[in-house]
């Protein structure tokens, strides 16, 4: 990622420069050392190409798979079912046939889906759970949660830079919480919201309900995000703190001799400065955030409250699939539009920092 | 490109040039009135004597050292307090703990939930459990890092920037794309039956098990691009000199680059040893049915989220102390490494 | 605006543990700078000019002493409160602004003051009478036309959309000064604003250093370690060595009327001439010609260090200085000889005047006694006569 973030030429060139082939005539080694190398890289060739290269090309196809039952390794031809499935485009009556949604009609008397086989009008029952809450949940994850640990970590870290006593230990404060456990922190926090906790008897809240079973989804949200902050904030403080350090203190003495403010100096010197590790930091923390999971294990500790799946993530769902044989391609699908998005955003991103981040 | 598609939008919405707008501004009457010469310029503060200034600085100064201070301070208090938080409420029995006053500090220190924690959680078998996975992942890793960073860094071949923009590439693939078709790889294995463990091989399914939770995470790409920048800046005269001296490239990588990179081999140990401390989803799949072969992570959360009605909290924080304080201690004792380790990353992309 | 050092010394504490003293960077800095002068600090490399001149800027604090503008002390004031302009050694532009809003900026911190006028026009006065004013922020306009009037000034206008990473280091330097000027500073700071140029540039760039400066009449000081470019503009040199101040003056005084053997030593090129000599009877000899004779004083006989500068060696077959010619170095205009001479403390060079015909070998030479100067042995090696 970070070789990727290092380009200059955005996202497309990577892509491009990745596939031009540089061959590089150099006066020592040189070809001599042709087969050796491969030794070298035969180890972690061999591991790559068992444990990633083939499982990624095999989920794509698992995706594809239709009827697909992994202890029997049976399948009835290729589909885009799986997909529609998890989009909620398509689903099943009682007798577990799948059926699409355009042939489908909402009754309303009955409250649900109905399909007409020829004799009679079935119900038809919809996978709702990404579309309804794993998607939407994965969203706001990312869009609260990134800005703001970016925000918190920057501002704590030109806090950190500008003063001179106690910025060791301040620093090491700031970084104890990336060495815990998710999980286990996790349930720390989850002692922290419980409706009889500290936070509800800190801010006169009574008995709250946070994320007990019978919470709401914001709260439970709410007190997500408040934990995926905390969790995330010291990693981006080291590397905007060790990126503050190595900005020349030149422009910031010829910003004090333009009589730039502290904030203006901040906002013009400091912020343009930092732009390739914001960017870095942006990106990884959007893949990250796209692919929470442990946060949602350690808090709630189920998939959501009051016996719902409302604290879906994507990726909470994916792993949910792995549960039963058959939803095992439903799983891929997912996972599948998971790396479709997350490659949406990353190219996004690229494009639009194009201009605003200075090497 | 970029000019040209300026220039193509300029032409369609009738937008004007910026040289256009430029000599219009210039022409406004407005424009023209001013006066540059007779301005008078002034700082913010505006024209105050310089004892004022310096008064109004010296001020400034300490209301910006306060307000920074404070700042700090109160967000290490909420960074340090679910830690605290976590201590004193592993010692309260559950009747405080669930008080509609809370104390900030246990009215009867309480140590017994510690040794229902012993009792229940199977501490030592998790711990092993997880220093096995983990030592032995982390020297495959190590192994294998440092084999294809000095490939990368010093060895010349056919394709390598190609292999290498590769290997990074993969860094931007969902895990759980690997995941789905690992966990049914695992899961198909011959001898092996998720939830029954049979066992009809030269492995026992418990060997099964860890090497699944081992080997896979045997190659870190990251640790390799972090590696092969730290050999790189290893500058080359040592190795002509070393082929100089007859060395082969196996000695000289053992003899001349391993030890110079130590630190960078140490701060990888460290945080790979904690990330297999902390992994929880793949262990919790491969080990589903089997709780003696669990991983601390997942035996914490199994543990006691299905305890039925009142939460035991103060057990469960106990729990969750056990499996912090390790890294702690790893942390205490390893900080520069760790945080070197970690802020290498960002620094130069 | 007329500025005073006072006293001025700044020193970087040693480690008293470790056997590491304290390094005075700058020490007892007494200068006057009068105003709409420009003003060359000059110094080898580490004489603490550099430092001073960031003292000067608010960027150091200084250890002692004090830093008067005008009539102000403005030694606790932080740089943005001085109302200065800097130029850096490498001109800190900001790399990601373009050169518009580099110059720009300085004058989106600042404020404008107006009288405020009531409907006729007439200035409202205040309770004590004084013109009651306010201040506002610049508009975009007034910007807009302070900035393409400096990037007149320094002949930029036309790169006034590029990245400072697209100009060449002579442009980079003018975007800098522009910076520097656009906000009317009260004095203008220069370090070592040259030294990245080429020879050719530099020439022209310290012309029109000395063009900005005399049509803005802001009070200057420049900083430098080659001498000719600080003897060429300046209205005075200081010249400063391990950071205590030598001498200053006009630089023809100074180079005239070296008060020391290190400045009339680091003044001129070629480098002025040394000899071991000795005074007798009031006059100077070295070896056992008598260089110069002594009238205006009497000193009293003792050893010395003669100093001659090369254009005061005059090729003349009746003179008395017989030296031993190398090689002759033709420079265009001038004509230089190296040679040697068994006193002498390195190769002696002297100028000719190109119509004189000289050939390597023995020459004969006579010396202006005004360009012959006599060094003490002894402590700051002052100037005898």
């Amino acid at each position: 990622m970070a070789a990727v973030a290092k380009k200059k030429g955005g996202f497309l060139d990577f892509f491009k420069n990745l596939f031009k082939r540089k061959e590089r005539v150099s006066a020592d080694a040189g070809e001599r050392n042709n087969w050796k190398a491969w030794l070298y890289l035969a180890p972690v060739i061999i591991l790559l190409s068992v444990f990633t290269f083939y499982p990624l090309i095999n989920t794509v196809v698992i995706a594809f798979l239709k009827d697909y039952d992994y202890t029997t390794q049976v399948s009835s031809g290729f589909t885009f079912d799986n997909f529609l499935t998890v989009l909620t485009l398509a689903g099943k009556d009682a007798s577990q046939n799948l059926v699409y949604k355009w042939n489908c009609t909402y009754d309303a008397a009955l409250g649900s889906w109905v399909y007409n086989n020829g004799t009679e009008l079935v119900k038809v029952y919809f996978q709702t759970d990404v579309l309804k809450y794993a998607l939407p949940n994965t969203m706001i994850i990312t869009f609260v949660t990134v800005p703001l640990s970016i925000i918190i970590a920057l501002l704590i870290s030109v806090c950190l830079h500008s003063i001179k006593a106690f910025q060791k230990i301040f620093q090491t404060i700031f970084f104890v919480p990336y060495v815990t456990n998710a999980v286990a922190v996790g349930m720390v926090f989850a002692v922290l919201f419980d409706s009889q906790g500290i936070l509800n008897y800190i801010f006169g809240l009574g008995t709250y309900y946070w994320i007990d079973q019978t919470a709401t989804h914001t709260s439970a949200m709410f007190a997500l995000c408040v934990y995926i902050i905390w969790h995330a904030l010291p990693y981006k403080i080291l590397i905007f703190l060790s990126a503050l350090q190595n900005i020349d203190k030149q422009y910031y003495d010829a910003a004090k001799i333009d009589c730039a403010g502290k904030f203006k100096t901040f906002m013009n010197v400091t912020v343009p400065m930092l732009s390739p590790q914001i960017l870095y930091i942006m990106i990884t923390s959007f893949i990250g955030s796209f692919k929470e999971y442990t946060s949602v294990v350690g808090l709630i500790g189920s998939a959501g409250t009051g016996g719902t799946n409302n604290m879906y993530t994507i990726v909470y769902y994916v792993y949910d699939c792995l549960k039963a044989p058959t939803t095992v391609s439903r799983g891929a699908a997912a996972a599948l539009m998971l790396f479709v998005i997350i490659m949406i955003f990353t190219a996004i991103q690229f494009q639009v920092s194009k201009r605003r981040v200075h090497y | 490109m970029e000019y040209d598609s300026r220039n193509f939008i300029q032409k369609l919405f009738k937008m004007k040039s910026r040289e256009e707008k430029q000599a219009e501004r210039e022409a406004s009457p407005e424009y023209q009135a001013i006066d540059t010469s007779s301005m008078t310029l002034v700082i913010k503060e505006g024209r105050a004597n310089a004892a004022q200034l310096a008064k109004a600085q010296k001020v400034g100064r300490v209301i910006s050292s306060i307000i920074t201070y404070s700042f700090l301070l109160f967000m290490s208090v909420i960074i340090l307090f679910p830690f605290y938080w976590m201590i004193i409420t592993s010692l309260k029995n559950t009747t405080e703990i669930r008080a509609s006053v809370q104390t900030f500090f246990p009215a009867t220190v309480l140590w017994s939930n510690y040794i229902t924690v012993f009792n229940t959680f199977d501490f030592v078998t998790y711990v092993g459990n997880t220093l096995l996975v983990g030592i032995i992942s982390t020297i495959g890793t190590l192994i294998t890092t440092i084999l294809a960073a000095f490939a990368f860094a010093r060895l010349n071949f056919k394709g390598k920037d190609l292999i290498f923009a590769i290997l990074l590439a993969t860094m931007m693939i969902p895990g759980e794309m690997m995941v789905i078709t690992n966990y049914i790889t695992v899961a198909k294995l011959p001898w092996y039956e998720f939830g029954v463990g049979l066992v009809n091989g030269w492995l026992g399914y418990t060997d099964t098990i860890f090497a699944a939770m081992i080997i896979p995470f045997w190659v870190s790409v990251f640790y390799i691009y972090l590696l092969r920048q730290n050999f790189k800046q290893i500058p080359n005269e040592l190795y002509l000199a070393a082929k100089v001296d007859g060395k082969s490239d196996w000695q000289f990588l053992w003899h001349v680059m391993v030890p110079l990179a130590l630190p960078t081999l140490i701060s990888i140990f460290i945080l790979k040893l904690m990330g297999s401390w902390n992994s929880y989803v793949w262990p919790q799949l491969v080990t589903a049915g089997h709780d003696s072969l669990r991983l601390v992570t997942n035996g914490l959360r199994s543990s006691f989220s299905t305890t039925s009605g009142e939460p035991q909290y103060g057990i469960q924080m106990a729990a969750t102390i056990l499996v912090t304080v390790p890294l702690l201690l790893l942390f205490i004792f390893f900080r520069k490494y760790i945080m070197k380790g970690v802020g290498r990353a960002g620094i130069k992309g | 605006m007329e500025i005073r050092l006072k006293n001025l010394t700044k020193c970087f504490p040693g480690n008293p543990k470790k056997g590491i003293p304290d390094t005075y960077a700058v020490n007892a800095l007494d200068i006057t700078i009068p105003d709409a002068k420009l003003v060359g600090l000059l110094g080898p490399s580490g004489c603490g000019k550099s430092t001073t001149l960031y003292m000067v800027a608010g960027l150091l604090e200084p250890s002692e002493g004090e830093i008067w503008f005008g009539d102000e002390d403005v030694t606790d004031l932080e740089p943005e409160k001085r109302g200065i302009g800097l130029v850096f050694q490498n001109y800190a532009l900001y790399p990601h602004m373009t050169v518009y809003k580099n110059v720009a900026f300085p004058l989106t911190n600042l404020r404008i003051e107006e009288a405020v006028k009531d409907k006729d026009g007439n200035p409202v006065m205040d309770e004590t009478g004084k013109p009651y004013i306010k201040k506002r922020k610049l508009t975009k306009d007034e910007i807009d036309k302070i900035v393409r009037e400096t990037a007149k000034i320094v002949q930029i206008e036309q790169y006034l959309e590029r990245k400072p990473n697209q100009l060449s280091g002579g442009q980079q330097q003018r975007v800098a000064i522009a910076r520097a000027l656009v906000k009317k500073p009260r004095v203008l700071l220069l370090d070592e604003p040259l030294s990245n140029l080429d020879a050719r540039l530099r020439l022209q760039t310290r012309e029109e250093i000395r063009r900005i400066q005399q049509s803005t009449g802001i009070t200057t000081i420049f900083v430098t370690h080659d001498q000719e470019e600080a003897m060429s503009i300046s209205d005075e040199i200081v010249v400063m060595k391990l950071g205590v101040e030598q001498q200053r003056g006009v630089p023809q005084e100074v180079y005239n009327n070296p008060c020391n053997k290190f400045v009339a030593n680091f003044l001129g090129t070629p480098p002025i001439n040394l000899f071991k000599g000795r005074i007798e009877g009031n006059k100077v000899y070295i070896g056992n010609e008598v260089v110069r004779e002594i009238t205006e004083k009497d000193v009293p006989d003792q050893e010395c260090t003669v100093g001659i500068r090369p254009e005061g060696i005059i090729v003349d077959p009746n003179g008395s200085f017989t030296f031993e010619c190398d090689r002759i170095l033709t420079m265009g205009r001038d004509i230089m000889l190296v040679a040697e001479h068994p006193e002498a403390t390195t190769n002696t060079k002297f100028i000719v005047d190109a119509f004189v015909e000289v050939s390597t070998g023995t020459v004969k030479c006579s010396v202006k006694p005004h360009k012959c100067f006599a060094f003490s042995l002894e402590g700051d090696e002052l100037r005898i006569i």
